[in-house]
């Protein structure tokens, strides 16, 4: 419940604050959200196996986006930057579709 | 597929369907005792909502979601602003746009110059029109002042001869013409009778007819040309002025900077002569 309202908390103060992204992290924000929402569902999952452990969350989290951060900004170095954030968001676009299957066989037993 | 599927032998119970878990939790809840293991997924959902515990846990995982709502709230924005288009643009997609557009600027700058070439050869072409529009008005004038279809104004002379014996006749008047075209007169009217190429004079009884015109004495000649060749064309010795005294008429001439020739003539188109220029 809690984790819930963090989540809510910070939607409602990104809209509200609206910082300026600074223009270095600019374009690894993107790919870094997609990298911690795919976290969040691992972790949803988790919970509904009844093996959720907050240390790991905290450590797939944390890793997973910065290393997506980093393939982003190895990319851009080698010239490959547009290829290589695609690839990232496809991989995680597929870990995040087969968790949300697993949530839902858990939640609608279908 | 996240780190947790990882941690323990789990990782099957996801691809199964429901009814592997299901079974057990249904068996096991008769007897009230009520372990995590035997719980189904949904059951954990809901207890992980309501009631709220506050543990490390959860504040930890409220932390990182917060992180989460925060980035993706900010990117939303920032993606949304619109006005922004090319702000989280990279650095190729940025010259590639450019390229285009240097290319559109390039093709439109050649249709530019194609246009105004054109517009530029059209006003030449018009301009061109325009003056030969001008020239044939000016050449319509100066045919309609030999013609006698419109008035005519400038130097020359007023010839006036008095007839009170009735012994002038058309011969004489015409001969007045002849000797006036021969000096340089550009156009002539006598008693309001414009004189042209196709003018025949006649007598008829006392008085003369001009072009069928019948006219009296005193005859009027206005004459416009250079004074100074029309009036001693007509006095010289044994011209048109003595001739005339000779019958008995007197005649004056006179110099004027300004004569008006006004009398006029309708534009004939010929029955037979037809241009042969075309």
């Amino acid at each position: 419940m809690i984790a819930v309202l963090g989540l809510v908390v910070g939607v409602v103060a990104g809209l509200l604050v609206r910082p300026e992204v600074p223009a270095a992290v600019e374009p690894y924000l993107p790919i870094a959200v997609v990298a911690a929402l795919d976290a969040v569902f691992g972790g949803l999952r988790a919970m509904l196996d009844g093996i959720f452990d907050d240390k790991v969350f905290v450590v797939s989290f944390l890793s997973n986006v910065v290393v997506a951060a980093l393939i982003v900004f190895l990319g851009d170095k080698l010239g490959v930057g547009a290829q290589l954030s695609t690839g990232v968001v496809v991989v995680l676009g597929i870990r995040i579709f087969s968790n949300a299957a697993a949530i839902r066989r858990h939640v609608f037993r279908a | 597929m996240s780190d947790h599927d990882r941690t323990n032998g789990h990782r099957f119970r996801a691809e199964l369907p429901a009814e592997v878990t299901a079974p057990p939790s249904a068996a096991e809840e008769t007897p009230g005792e009520r372990t995590p293991a035997a719980l189904t997924g949904r059951q954990r959902l809901v207890k992980g909502l309501w009631p709220p515990r506050v543990t490390r846990a959860q504040l930890i995982v409220a932390l990182l979601l917060f992180g989460l709502g925060f980035g993706l709230a900010v990117q939303v924005a920032s993606n949304s602003d619109g006005d922004s288009a090319l702000r989280g643009a990279r650095q190729e997609d940025l010259v590639r746009i450019l390229d285009e557009l240097d290319d559109r600027t390039q093709r439109l700058e050649d249709e530019k110059q194609g246009l105004e070439k054109q517009r530029g050869e059209l006003e030449n072409s018009s301009d061109q029109a325009e003056e030969a529009r001008k020239q044939t008005v000016e050449k319509e004038r100066q045919l309609g002042v030999l013609a006698g279809t419109v008035a005519a104004q400038g130097p020359g002379i007023t010839m006036t001869v008095q007839d009170t014996k009735g012994r002038v006749e058309a011969d004489m008047l015409l001969d007045a013409v002849q000797e006036l075209r021969a000096a340089g007169a550009e156009a002539i009217q006598v008693n309001g009778v414009r004189v042209v190429a196709g003018t025949f004079l006649t007598d008829s009884g006392d008085t003369v007819s001009v072009d069928g015109n019948k006219i009296n004495a005193p005859y009027r000649f206005k004459v416009i040309g250079k004074p100074q060749d029309l009036e001693p064309a007509l006095n010289i010795p044994g011209g048109v002025v003595q001739t005339l005294e000779k019958e008995l008429a007197t005649v004056t001439v006179e110099r004027s900077s300004k004569i008006v020739v006004d009398a006029l003539r309708a534009a004939e188109r010929p029955d037979y002569a037809r241009s042969s220029s075309r």
